[in-house]
């Protein structure tokens, strides 16, 4: 009766791979670990996929 | 407080001036009790144990139904797979007789092994164009479907016997197992969504570990979906080895490590996996140790320290603490930020355990869903 509803959502973390900047987004399909992803917004470098992980929230 | 002028006869309602109906509302409820108080257990107990049994039978049929919905929406498939799918989720091993255990291992793996080429050819009948990945997915969606299916029917069975034999302690053994297997059932359930994502485990921490040290190597397949790449650290020849990602798949570690030591000599292995942990005992927390560090039935482990053994290679491993939901669910934030930790845990027992000159084999245990290399 009391116990929350939890909710889990899946977030990538990208780290580029020249200056190290970190991006965290939403989770979308098609993601896996080590995939190269896009070119880094402050570099001439390539986004990694780093990690990919679900944070749990209690509604 | 002072006991000794109690009166029983007046507490029991026993005394001269006792009400009759007062020595009823006493000795009928005793009476009830010594005569009928099993069956009033086995009623309380058994409406426990149905709401539990009711879980799993939705868990069950949301697993079916999933599958067959992520076939039809993923595959293209010739026919409706609805039937084919109900016959997977029938299939049963027949373990080999242990009386004489002798020689056990390698029938179990055999067993196993027909098992798991056959669930995945008959997925590939389902769409012969089907790509690995995708396949290798849906194998699991049936096995956690069909584990699933076997939970339910089991438990059923046993809460069934039970009342029909108005048998008040064959159903104790289930009451006092039912909260870990609602706990598995559960996390199994909740492992569906990551599965069909794509996404990794809790388990696949091993393979992302490792996964990460063969990035610049040159992979080469050494067994079934068992991958391994070289690269060399401080003077040591490392052999880096997971399972192929990234596909759901934990790959064939003991076959692989019997081709690498047909070719290689190994100084020492290391085993990198998630392991569960004790009530009480954080989430994400790393210990150091010996052994080979692998899960599963046991054959994959009992090849390892077979080879281990024969070559006299100290194996060593690194695990990483997990719940059982945490370990076949979607990774979470904690043990995803570990694995920085644990890599650098393995070149410091590389260099603390090795000489310059010696060769090392570092394996990634685990299901590598979600994960490459």
């Amino acid at each position: 009766m009391f116990s929350k509803e939890e909710k889990t959502t899946s977030f990538t973390i990208e780290k580029c791979n020249k200056c190290n900047k970190e991006i965290k987004r939403n989770f979308k399909e098609g993601d896996y670990l080590f995939s190269e992803t896009t070119k880094c917004p402050s570099c001439d470098g390539k986004l990694q996929v780093e990690k990919i992980f679900g944070e749990t929230i209690k509604q | 407080m002072d006991f000794s002028n109690f009166d029983f006869d007046q507490f029991f309602g026993f005394g001269e001036d006792s009400n009759p109906l007062m020595m009823l509302i006493w000795i009928i409820p005793i009476i009830i009790f010594v005569f009928y108080g099993q069956r009033i257990q086995l009623i309380i107990t058994s409406n426990e144990i149905k709401k539990s049994i009711n879980k799993l039978e939705e868990f069950r049929n949301e697993s079916r139904n999933f599958l067959i919905s992520y076939v039809k929406k993923n595959l293209k498939t010739q026919s409706d797979p609805e039937s084919k799918i109900d016959q997977f989720l029938d299939y049963f091993t027949v373990m080999p007789v242990d009386m004489d255990p002798n020689g056990i291992v390698p029938k179990i793996r055999h067993f196993i092994r027909s098992r798991e080429d056959y669930t995945r050819e008959h997925v590939r009948s389902l769409s012969p164009t089907i790509s690995h990945y995708e396949l290798s997915k849906i194998q699991t969606l049936v096995e956690i479907a069909t584990s699933l299916k076997l939970i339910h029917k089991l438990i059923n069975h046993l809460y069934l016997t039970a009342k029909k034999q108005n048998n008040y302690p064959l159903i104790l053994p289930l009451q006092m197992i039912l909260p870990f297997i609602m706990e598995e059932a559960e996390a199994m359930k909740n492992a569906i969504p990551a599965f069909s994502h794509g996404q990794p485990i809790g388990d696949g921490i091993g393979p992302m570990v490792v996964g990460k040290m063969m990035l610049t190597t040159t992979k080469q397949a050494l067994a079934f979906e068992t991958v391994c790449g070289e690269t060399n650290y401080e003077g040591r020849k490392l052999f880096l080895m997971k399972a192929e990602g990234p596909s759901a798949t934990v790959g064939r570690p003991g076959d692989a490590v019997e081709e690498i030591i047909s070719k290689q000599k190994l100084d020492t292995i290391i085993m990198i996996d998630a392991a569960l942990k004790m009530e009480g005992e954080e989430s994400a927390t790393t210990a150091q140790g010996f052994g080979a560090a692998i899960g599963g039935i046991g054959t994959e482990r009992y090849q390892i320290e077979e080879i281990a053994t024969k070559h006299k290679i100290p194996v060593f491993a690194i695990i990483i603490k997990e719940s059982v939901k945490e370990a076949i669910t979607l990774m979470t934030k904690n043990i995803a930020d570990k694995a920085e930790d644990v890599r650098s845990q393995i070149y410091e027992m590389i260099k603390n355990n090795t000489k310059v000159g010696q060769n090392v084999l570092v394996i990634g245990v685990g299901n590598t869903m979600g994960v490459s290399q």
